[in-house]
């Protein structure tokens, strides 16, 4: 019934009210009692907010709408609904192979062990360059799109594995000598300057 | 003016005062689905509310209260 957001707004609310009391009544706060309430109101509490904080908008940064809120990621949103079965993202997003509420996140996510903080410090860039500098025009992704993000799901796959062609080159594929999307295998990805001129998929209600 | 001076109830007054704005900052910044959210709640939500509670724990070290001596005077 009430989900992790109703919580966190409940303990803000609760905290407000115990700091409240607290500093406009501190005559409570001279027994052991008050000392460990105000420890509670003033310190814990918020502390337990900040934290919490953290943690619901680090969850609401890998919504896709999260990601295409900017206006420099549109086009990339758009992408998504392409109705062409060879662009990359689309396919994978209409056919649910990622999770569609989280499909940037999905593939462009750092798997590695700091990737998650690694991540949000590059968000924190493009968030500088959206709101002071300028985007870049295409938006690159820095070092180039690693095959990593792609085995992350796709290795240990009967239809990956098995496919001729990748067999043939898995070694490459691992190593990254090879790149899934610009070896001329599966190069049609975002395509976000032509994205207005194809034809659109309409999910229906 | 000492830190002594200024007492215990300002110290509580202003981290109260701190945190809460941090708070409402933060429940401002979860309200508001933008990219500049989290920056808000980082940079001025969390801020404020570290701030209030240094000034907090800093009220424990250097706002001491004076002793009752409990002990009989006969």
């Amino acid at each position: 019934m009430f989900g992790p957001s109703a919580l966190l707004y409940a303990l803000i609310g609760l905290t407000i009210v115990l700091i409240a009391t607290v500093a406009f009544r501190p005559a409570i706060t001279t027994g052991a009692a008050g000392k460990i309430l105000a420890f509670t109101a003033l310190f814990l509490l918020p502390a337990l907010c900040v934290a919490a904080g953290v943690s619901a908008h680090m969850e609401r940064s890998h919504e896709t709408r999260f990601c295409i809120s900017c206006h420099s990621m549109e086009n990339y949103g758009k992408s998504l609904y392409v109705d062409d079965p060879h662009y990359i993202p689309a396919a994978h997003f209409q056919n649910h192979r990622v999770p569609a509420d989280s499909a940037c996140n999905a593939c462009h996510a750092d798997y590695s062990v700091y990737g998650n903080l690694k991540d949000k410090m590059v968000g924190m860039k493009r968030v500088y360059m959206q709101f002071v500098s300028k985007p870049p025009n295409p938006i690159r992704i820095e070092g180039g799109f690693k095959n990593n993000q792609c085995l992350h799901c796709h290795l240990g796959a009967r239809s990956f594995e098995e496919g001729p062609t990748h067999q043939t080159m898995m070694d490459s594929l691992k190593s990254g000598d090879v790149s899934c999307i610009s070896s001329g295998c599966h190069d049609t990805v975002h395509n976000a300057a032509q994205v207005d001129q194809q034809k659109m998929w309409r999910p229906a209600q | 003016m000492s830190l002594r001076t200024i007492g215990l109830r300002r110290y509580l007054q202003v981290s109260g005062i701190l945190i809460i704005l941090g708070l409402v900052v933060e429940l401002f910044s979860l309200i508001w689905f933008h990219p500049l959210a989290f920056v808000l709640f980082a940079f001025l939500g969390a801020s404020m509310m570290g701030l209030g509670m240094i000034v907090y724990l800093a009220s424990i070290v250097f706002i001491s209260e004076p002793r009752v001596d409990r002990r009989s005077t006969n």
